[in-house]
Formats: C-alpha cells, sequence, structure tokens
C-alpha cells in the first residue's frame, strides 16, 4: 500500500492545481539566494525531520509497547499461569504445535472469519453510505454527527442488557415480531448460525458511525471543483459518486479495510456482552467463541499465560499470512490490468 | 443497506441555486448539495436503531429490578430516573471520576491527535529511509491483541510504582497506531504535494510546513481522531481497572465497576450510572461534531 | 507564505489545544501527588485509613460496621473499593498480589478462589491464626479449613456462607398435589436426590405444562454436587471429576431431569432466567440465604408469601467469602484487628439481618438477628432457623483451585445442552472436552 499513494492523491492534485497563481516565478530567484544561504540547515533539515516525526510514537513504543510483545512472545514458548507469571517453565513450540490440534481454536478461528465477513461487509458499506448522506446539506448535521458515535460511547452494561433482551429466546422482542408475522421464534444465542448472526448484529450496531465518521472527514477533504468539473461534464451524482468521491477515498477506504480487518480479527467484547454471565466460552458449544474470545478465556479465566501467549501470536502470524496473500493477489490484479 | 449505497437522493435541489449557495460560500466542501427526504428517512432510521439502546437504559434506569424483570420489558419511562441518576452519581463518586477521566482522555486524546499528524504526515509525505519498514511495524502493532498485553504491561508499571496515579493510563495508551495509520491515510489524499512543495519554495523549515500546512489541512481528520480517542479513553476498562482504584484515582468505568452491588445486582442503579457515564460524551461530540462540519478544507488545499 | 496568514484563526485553536495539553500533563501530575498523600498514611487529622477491596456480595457498609467500627476506633477511617462482579475483580486481585502492587489493606476472596488462592498466593498474606483476638473455634471448621494451607496457616477469616435449602411456591405445591408443610415437603425427598426428582415427576403430573419444577439445570447439579465429600479433586490434590461416581451420578440424574422436562432451560442470572421469576415459571430452586433475595427482587408483589424453605435432600454450601490481609498492605496490624472485629459473631449477625448474609460462625445462630429472621417471600417462615439447621449438616468437602472452571463446564457446556435435546452423552462430552481444554496448561 505504500507505493499507492501516488496514483490516490493524482486527483487531488489534479484538482488543485489549477488553484494555484502561476505567479511564483519572480519570487524564485529570491527564493534561490535565501536558500544557498540556508542550505545547510536545509538540508539536515530535510533529512532528520522526518525522524523526529516519527520518533515519539516508536519511542513511546519501544517504553510501553515493546516489552508486552516481547514477554508475551517469551511467555509463548514456556508453561506459565496468571497466579505465577514469574515463574516459567521452558516448553519450547509445544504452545504452538498443540494449536494444530486444538479443535477449539479452529472453531474459533472460523467463528471469527464467519462474524467478520457478516459484520464487516455490510457494515463499510453502510458507513459509506451514511457519510455519503451526511456530506450533503442538512438540517442538525451536528445531532447526526452525535448520534453516529451514540454506539461506540454506550457502555458495556447498557448495550448487553439491551441485546441480550432484544435476542431472547423466549420474550425477547425480535423474537415477539416473528411471532407477530407468523414465523417461528429463533434461539439466538443457540443457534450456530443465528448467534453469529446475533453477535454481528452487535458488531455492526457499535461500528457502523464510527466508520462513517471516517468517510465523512475524508470526504470533506474532496476539492469541490472535482465535482464541479464531473458536473460540467454531465455526470450523475450517482456517477459523481462513483468517479469522483471513490476514487479520492482510495487511501481511507483502504484504512478501514485494513483497521476493520484487523479489528474483526480481535473481536471480544461484543461476544462477550452477547453471554455476559456465562463466562467466555462463547456459547455451550462455543459457537459464537472468536479468537479474541478464546485468548481471554485462556488468559485471564482459564489463567494460562504460556498458552494464551501463542495464542495471541498465532492470531498475529496469521493475520501477517493474510496481509501477504492480498499483496500478492493485488499485485497480480494490477500487472494484468 | 444496499439502500442506501445505491442512491443518493435524486435531484433534491435544482441545479441553479446549488451552485449559488456554492459561490456565495465557497469554504463549504460537501455540504454544497441539499439533502432529499430518502436521505432524511434513511437517517431517522439511522437514529432510532443507534439511540434505541442509550433510550433504553434511560427506561430501565427509570424502573426498578422488579419492573426489567417482567415480560414484556418496560417501554416508557418509570418514576424513579432521577432518584436512581442522583444515587449512582454519590455512590460512584462520580464527580471525581468525571475529573479524572476528563484529564486522561483529554491528554491522551490531544497528545495522540498531535504526534499521530506529524507521524502520518512524515509517512505520508516525505521520503526518508526505512520509511516503509516504519510504517509496517506502525501496522504491526495494531495486530497485537490488547487484552493479553496488559498482563506483562502492569508488570512494567509495577515496577515503576505507578500504581493509582493517572499517568499510568495515559502514557501507555499514548502508543497508538491506529492514529499513525489513519492520519497517514488521509493526509495521502487530503494534502497535496504541491501545496508543500509551494511551502518549501518559500523557504519553510519542516516544522513550519507542519504548522502552517499540515495541521490546517488536516483539521476535520484531526476532529474525528480526537473524538473516536476520547471515546476509547473514556470507555477503557480492563486497563485501568487494573492501575486505579475508587478511593484512589479512579475514571468513571472504574468508579462504576462497584456499582449495583449486593448478591442481587440493581439493574437500574448500574443503568443510571451509565447514562451518567455516556452523557458526557455525547457533549464532546457535539463540540468537536462541529470541527468537522466541513469546507474547512478548502481555503487550506488552495493555499 | 499565504496559508499562514489565512491561518491565524487555525494557529490560535492549535495553540489552545498544545496549551491545554501541557497544563493537562501538569494538572495531571498535581492531582496524582495529592491523591498519593491522601490515601496511603491517613488525612490531615492523623487517622489511619484502612483501605478494603471486595466484589459484590459484601454490604458491610450498608449494614453501618464500618461506622460502627470508627465510632469504637476514633483513629481509624474506613474506605472500599468495591467491583460489582469477581469476573473482573479475582484476575486484577490476582494480578496485584503477583506484582506486590495495588493492593488495598484488606482484600476479599471468594469461596471459588480460596483453594487457588491458597495453593498459589498463600505467601502474599497474613497468617491469621497468629493474629490476636483470633479464635479458629468460632467458625465453622470446614470454612475455616478453606483458606488454611497445608502448614496450617491460615490466610483469610470467613464472613459468610451459603447454607443451601429448597425454597419452593406453596401455591403452586398445592395446586400439583404436593404438600405444603416444609416438615412434610422436607420428609418428601429427606437423604436423597432421586426422590427430588420422583417429586418433580409428580409435580408435573399434577401442575401439567404451564409450570417446571426447577429454575434450572446448572441450579440443580449445583445443588447436588454441593452436598458432596468429594467432587472435583481428591483429598491430594488430584483432578478426579470425569472418574468421580458423584459427578457422573450428579450429572446424569440433572440430565434425566432435563429430559423428563422437570426443569427450565434457562442459565441462571440470565435476564431471561429472571423473567421466569417474574412470571412465576417454576416452583422449586436450590436456595441458600442470599438467593431469597434475588428472588425478592425480580418478583412481583403479589408473590409475596408465597414461598417457604424446605431443607434439601442433602445439605450443602453454595457461596461466601473471606477477607485477607496482604504483607504488601500498608497498615497490616489495623487491617488485622478490623478484619477479626468484622468477622466476629456479632458482626456476622448483623450482617445477616442487614443484608441476609449467612454467618459461618455458630456462636451468631443463637443470637436474635438469626433466630428471629424472616423474609418477605417466605412470610413467617423462621429462615434463620431453617437455615441453621442447614449449615450444621454441611460436609466438608475437598476444594480444588480451577472448581469453577469444571462447575461451569458442567453446568454452561454441558446440562444446559440436554435441555436443548441433546442427548446426556453429546452434553458429558461436550463438557469433558471443554473443560479438559481449559484445564491443560
Amino acid at each position: 500500500m505504500t507505493t499507492r499513494h501516488d496514483t490516490a492523491a493524482s486527483p487531488v492534485k489534479g484538482g488543485a492545481a489549477p488553484g494555484r497563481p502561476p505567479g511564483g516565478n519572480t519570487s524564485a530567484e529570491a527564493d534561490h539566494k535565501r536558500r544557498a544561504k540556508l542550505s545547510r540547515r536545509w538540508q539536515r533539515d530535510m533529512r532528520w525531520s522526518p525522524y523526529a516525526f516519527v520518533s515519539p510514537f516508536f519511542l513511546l513504543f519501544l517504553a510501553f509497547g515493546l516489552f508486552p510483545l516481547i514477554y508475551t512472545g517469551w511467555a509463548s514458548l514456556h508453561t506459565v499461569e496468571l497466579t505465577a507469571p514469574t515463574d516459567m517453565k521452558w516448553t519450547g513450540f509445544d504452545n504452538y504445535t498443540r494449536i494444530f490440534d486444538d479443535e477449539f481454536f479452529w472453531n474459533a478461528a472460523k467463528n471469527t472469519l464467519w462474524i467478520g465477513i457478516i459484520s464487516t461487509v455490510p457494515q463499510l458499506l453502510m458507513a459509506m453510505g451514511l457519510a455519503h448522506i451526511l456530506n450533503y446539506k442538512l438540517r442538525g448535521s451536528t445531532f447526526y454527527r452525535v448520534v453516529m458515535l451514540a454506539p461506540y460511547a454506550t457502555s458495556i452494561a447498557a448495550a448487553s442488557l439491551v441485546f441480550v433482551l432484544l435476542f431472547g429466546r423466549d420474550y425477547g422482542m425480535i423474537n415477539w415480531a416473528l411471532d407477530l408475522v407468523g414465523l417461528d421464534k429463533i434461539d439466538w444465542q443457540n443457534g450456530s448460525w443465528a448467534s453469529k448472526f446475533a453477535v454481528s448484529t452487535i458488531v455492526i450496531w457499535r461500528w457502523t458511525g464510527y466508520n462513517a465518521l471516517i468517510y465523512l472527514a475524508a470526504m470533506q477533504a474532496i476539492p469541490q471543483d472535482l465535482y464541479e468539473s464531473a458536473a460540467l461534464d454531465g455526470a450523475s451524482r450517482w456517477r459523481q459518486f462513483i468517479h469522483v468521491t471513490l476514487p479520492s477515498l482510495r487511501p481511507t477506504i483502504l484504512f478501514t479495510v485494513v483497521v476493520s480487518t484487523i479489528g474483526a480479527s480481535q473481536v471480544f467484547g461484543e461476544p462477550l456482552l452477547f453471554d455476559a454471565n456465562k463466562g467466555a466460552s462463547g456459547g455451550s458449544q462455543h459457537q459464537f467463541q472468536t479468537l479474541g474470545l478464546y485468548l481471554y478465556e485462556q488468559g485471564w479465566v482459564n489463567q494460562h499465560l504460556g498458552r494464551a501467549s501463542a495464542i495471541a501470536w498465532a492470531m498475529f502470524l496469521i493475520l501477517i499470512v493474510i496481509g501477504i496473500i492480498n499483496a500478492v493477489i493485488s499485485r497480480r490484479l494490477r500487472a494484468s490490468s | 443497506m444496499t439502500t442506501t449505497m445505491t442512491k443518493p437522493p435524486a435531484d433534491a435541489a435544482p441545479e441553479p441555486s446549488r451552485r449559488g449557495r456554492r459561490r456565495s460560500k465557497a469554504a463549504r466542501a460537501g455540504g454544497t448539495l441539499h439533502a432529499g427526504p430518502i436521505a432524511y428517512i434513511i437517517l431517522a432510521l439511522f437514529t432510532i436503531g443507534s439511540l434505541f439502546p442509550l433510550v433504553w437504559s434511560a427506561i430501565a434506569a427509570s424502573r426498578d429490578n422488579q419492573r426489567l424483570a417482567q415480560t414484556p420489558p418496560p417501554f416508557w419511562f418509570g418514576g424513579n430516573l432521577f432518584d436512581k441518576l442522583e444515587i449512582a452519581w454519590k455512590d460512584a463518586n462520580l464527580g471525581e471520576a468525571f475529573l479524572n477521566t476528563t484529564i486522561v482522555a483529554g491528554i491522551s486524546s490531544l497528545t495522540i491527535v498531535f504526534l499521530s499528524t506529524i507521524a502520518g504526515f512524515a509517512f505520508a509525505k516525505l521520503r526518508f529511509r526505512g520509511r516503509n519498514a516504519l510504517m509496517l511495524i506502525v501496522i504491526g502493532t495494531m495486530m497485537v491483541p490488547p487484552q493479553l498485553s496488559i498482563i506483562p504491561l502492569y508488570q512494567l508499571v509495577a515496577k515503576l510504582d505507578w500504581s493509582d496515579q493517572l499517568q499510568a493510563v495515559i502514557l501507555p495508551s499514548l502508543v497508538n497506531a491506529f492514529g499513525v495509520f489513519f492520519m497517514r491515510q488521509y493526509l495521502l489524499q487530503a494534502l497535496p504535494d504541491e501545496v508543500i512543495e509551494a511551502a518549501r519554495v518559500d523557504g519553510a523549515s519542516s516544522w513550519r510546513v507542519v504548522w502552517h500546512v499540515v495541521f490546517p489541512a488536516a483539521r476535520p481528520a484531526m476532529a474525528v481522531l480526537g473524538m473516536l480517542m476520547f471515546v476509547q479513553s473514556w470507555n477503557d476498562f480492563l486497563w485501568p481497572f487494573l492501575v486505579l482504584t475508587q478511593n484512589g484515582s479512579p475514571t468513571v468505568q472504574v468508579a462504576l465497576a462497584g456499582l449495583g452491588r449486593g448478591y442481587t445486582p440493581d439493574q437500574s442503579l448500574i443503568m443510571a450510572g451509565a447514562l451518567l457515564g455516556t452523557l458526557p460524551l455525547l457533549l464532546v461530540f457535539a463540540i468537536f461534531g462541529k470541527q468537522i462540519v466541513g469546507g474547512i478544507m478548502q481555503g487550506a488545499v488552495k493555499g | 507564505m499565504r496559508a499562514a496568514r489565512r491561518g491565524s484563526a487555525r494557529r490560535v485553536v492549535v495553540m489552545a489545544a498544545i496549551a491545554s495539553l501541557g497544563a493537562g500533563l501538569l494538572a495531571g501530575c498535581a492531582d496524582d501527588g495529592n491523591d498519593e498523600d491522601s490515601s496511603s498514611s491517613g488525612d490531615s487529622s492523623g487517622k489511619t485509613t484502612i483501605t478494603l477491596g471486595l466484589f459484590g456480595t459484601m454490604g458491610f457498609k450498608e449494614a453501618g460496621l464500618y461506622d460502627e467500627y470508627e465510632k469504637l476506633n476514633p483513629d481509624i477511617n474506613i474506605e472500599e473499593n468495591v467491583t460489582e462482579r469477581n469476573e473482573n475483580y479475582y484476575p486484577a486481585l490476582v494480578n496485584h498480589l503477583t506484582t506486590n502492587s495495588g493492593l488495598q489493606d484488606v482484600q476479599a476472596i471468594e469461596v471459588g478462589n480460596i483453594a487457588e488462592v491458597v495453593a498459589t498466593q498463600a505467601d502474599k498474606f497474613e497468617d491469621m491464626s497468629k493474629a490476636a483476638g483470633v479464635q479458629k473455634g468460632n467458625w465453622l471448621d470446614w470454612k475455616w479449613q478453606q483458606a488454611t494451607t497445608k502448614d496450617g496457616a491460615t490466610i483469610g477469616l470467613g464472613t459468610d456462607i451459603g447454607p443451601m435449602a429448597i425454597c419452593y411456591r406453596k401455591d403452586l405445591f398445592e395446586k400439583a398435589g404436593l404438600p405444603t408443610d416444609r416438615d412434610e415437603v422436607s420428609k418428601m425427598w429427606a437423604g436423597d436426590w432421586n426422590k427430588f426428582i420422583e417429586a418433580g415427576e409428580k409435580y408435573k403430573k399434577g401442575a401439567g405444562k404451564d409450570t417446571y419444577f426447577m429454575d434450572s439445570p446448572g441450579g440443580l447439579i449445583n445443588a447436588i454436587l454441593s452436598s458432596e465429600k468429594e467432587k472435583f479433586y481428591d483429598a491430594s490434590g488430584k483432578v478426579i471429576y470425569k472418574t468421580n461416581p458423584a459427578v457422573k451420578d450428579a450429572f446424569d440424574l440433572t440430565a434425566e431431569a432435563a429430559e423428563k422436562g422437570l426443569v427450565q432451560s434457562q442459565t441462571q442470572f440470565q435476564p431471561a432466567w429472571d423473567q421466569t421469576i417474574s412470571n412465576s415459571l417454576f416452583a422449586t430452586v436450590a436456595c441458600p440465604p442470599w438467593m431469597l433475595g434475588t428472588i425478592k427482587a425480580k418478583s412481583q408483589p403479589e408473590s409475596a408469601g408465597k414461598w417457604d424453605v424446605a431443607q434439601a435432600p442433602k445439605s450443602g454450601n453454595w457461596g461466601g467469602t473471606f477477607l485477607g490481609v496482604p504483607k504488601g498492605g500498608k497498615h497490616v496490624k489495623e487491617a488485622q484487628k478490623l478484619i477479626t472485629w468484622l468477622t466476629a459473631p456479632e458482626q456476622q449477625a448483623k450482617l445477616f439481618s442487614k443484608m441476609g448474609s449467612f454467618p459461618s460462625a455458630p456462636a451468631a445462630y443463637k443470637l436474635p438477628q438469626v433466630t428471629g429472621g424472616k423474609n418477605d417471600m417466605t412470610g413467617d417462615a423462621p429462615i434463620g432457623e431453617l437455615f441453621a439447621k442447614a449449615a450444621e449438616q454441611i460436609p466438608t468437602q475437598v476444594i480444588g483451585p480451577k472448581d469453577q472452571i469444571v462447575q461451569q463446564g458442567l453446568t454452561d457446556n454441558g446440562v444446559i445442552l440436554v435441555t436443548q435435546g441433546k442427548s446426556a452423552k453429546d452434553a458429558w462430552n461436550n463438557a469433558v472436552k471443554t473443560i479438559d481444554n481449559n484445564l491443560e496448561k
């Protein structure tokens, strides 16, 4: 993705270029003199300032991010319990090799994949649509921006009580509505697909507005000139959306896809709150236990720090493999087109 | 959801008025077109869906345990709302918790926004050795599941003897790859290279470019990132709960963790506390929401 | 440059942001400083502040015990730090103990965790058996032993216990043609859980389909297991749940009850289960004293007085807490003194009368607060006496560090499946797979 920004930024460039007055020539000579004078400082600035800009992040990362990473990596090679984190027994790669036989891990991986697909795709499409609407001139636009983040701001306590009641088998409002239109009641917590669908609903509810806000900010940065010239060419609003909005948003879309993919791989709060009184097993047959929840169960509930660390690293490696496959495919696609 | 995608409300505003408005207020980027009735219908549905749990938690807070256990559950407010809110406020000592959380969420979100913007700018627009490798590390750090990292992180904080001090919550939260990545992607799109070059030609140092070009251009994204990080910090539970105590310097979520105690938790009190904990966030949204109402961009882009 | 001039307003905003950031940092640091001073070594009046780390079920403050102690000891100030859910409280406590930081002067430990704390964290706690004024004979012996290591160090003093009886609906029993007098009911199933199931079948014949005999499979299997001397671990600390016939019998009996439709397909303490209390959909529930509080909180007002308390076929314990003093606390001596007082029979009796937490000190059973105990839901029933009788019959049970995980597996990944149509064998296999995976280090 690092090379892609050139193409992605081009429409913006094209739009902004006419806006620059062609008056730069007269001052160019004066600039040249000044630049010669300051050239050493200038070069030093050009060379080192990028590092200065990124260094705070990496310094903080060294202070607070690296140790946990190394620790979990080291712990993943040991048998170690939360009750005695310094008491480590070396087991080599046992914690990793056992993952291959761990049906609960693969069940969780499968659930994570399905819940990820069911939730992420509609969530991002809806977010894009919402952002598009909110980009219009609206009455009460501030109000909608508040509304957008309300689900994300709602506390787990409130959300879990509401959703467990909504999806209740015997007295839930959704089943009540299904009954009303003559459909069978659904056991939302115990059905294999029903529960994944319900958990995905919570994910979609919590994160759609979040992504919409991100899209909206990016849409605000699309120069009006682009729409103007598209309108002069007789492009309909829909075509403007396809040919101006979407290409301009490419870096942001890429961002939300990457973040949502990573987020989906770590989904944990929603399945936990969907069954808040039953621990972290994700349903009586683990039907909606995600990898994030499995990790939490092994680390925090069962207190197996070593195993949980290996699961965390396995998740990390799986994501990297997905990332590589993704990069290879998109390179092929670009090469063929 | 496909309907929201396929049809931007058809021709709600006639062409001429649209143009006129844009000329008169050139600074508005997105808000040029008026939304049509379909847009309002979609927004209304979206609003109902989004606010329902929040409103319902207010209803739950206004009732008692007995009523909440009945079927169907209550759909309208009972008489206890203000009593419960008052009890929750006092019981959880929310006044102090609000102050702490404002400090924590305020400092971390502002710092994250600042650091992410300069780092994102460097990754998006500056050339330097190791840029791609460093960016991959940034993205890599997002893939580390936070639920587990906090156990070793706590050992670190315990060594530093920071328990029950706010910096134990603030400092680790500043390692925020999400913000860096977000700002990079935004600036790739929103900040044309020409603008930076123009500033360079004018002899501006990198800091001046950041100050006078990058910050203005990034403002909508900074507002969004600030909001998201503020909420995240405000609602964070697992980590603050590990390092802070209620009789020390609790954040809101830590203070609320004790509400409704008893063999039979008082659900309505828990809901009242949850509601109180959310209200300040909505206020913050209202303030920062205005920052991204649109158009702030245009002046900056044209430089 | 032009952008600079135009951007003066913007600059102000950014400057303000940075300024507030700096101010915030200062404020943050100043704030921390103050907090540390006030919470660690007493406030300006020279009082010593003792802090307690508790989870949901305690209630010392609500019962007025802190006020009383502060009056008796004017130089002491008590603060508590309460977490509603033990699921949140306990992992944090473990992290605090292993790092020896963030500890309160007193920490509560739930009975489900006590064996693990005794096995792995005993060296972090003061030995309360050596503290001044502590008399081992004050407590039920099994309660004392639960918090005592093999070497004889007692890391926590017992507060409450949960002697289990069976709470039943008199009106529903009458409709179904079952006896309603508590002695007759107790006699109907005395000594044998099979008889309890038989009574359930009789109930079902008489009551029809509108109500169930019992609230949940989890409640039933928990009740049966609690009355055993050995369940998931043997005395040497080996996990034996798979081979212990008592566990398999409890599972099979519960599965049988589920197959026969005697228990609801519900998980305890979920909202849907609450609703079945509210709607009076079941006739019995395994019932420590605190369960009456739950019933009261979830019931319609018209259900008041319709419940009664019978003895369980075999008595057992469900719930209870210990208070321990970590060595890493700031006021060890004062904290020991406080919990010795808080867990004395007189205070335990007061706690029962105000909060319904049943005393673990038998001397309290003779005190008026216990003998005169009543509950709205059970009308005139002398519940203090009834539960005291149950308490005296509780067997000394071998407990193990991962009891909760095994129990949760048998319940939520086991017997509940039978109520959803799985065979008992499949449910057992599912439970065993889950438990073994969770126990494996």
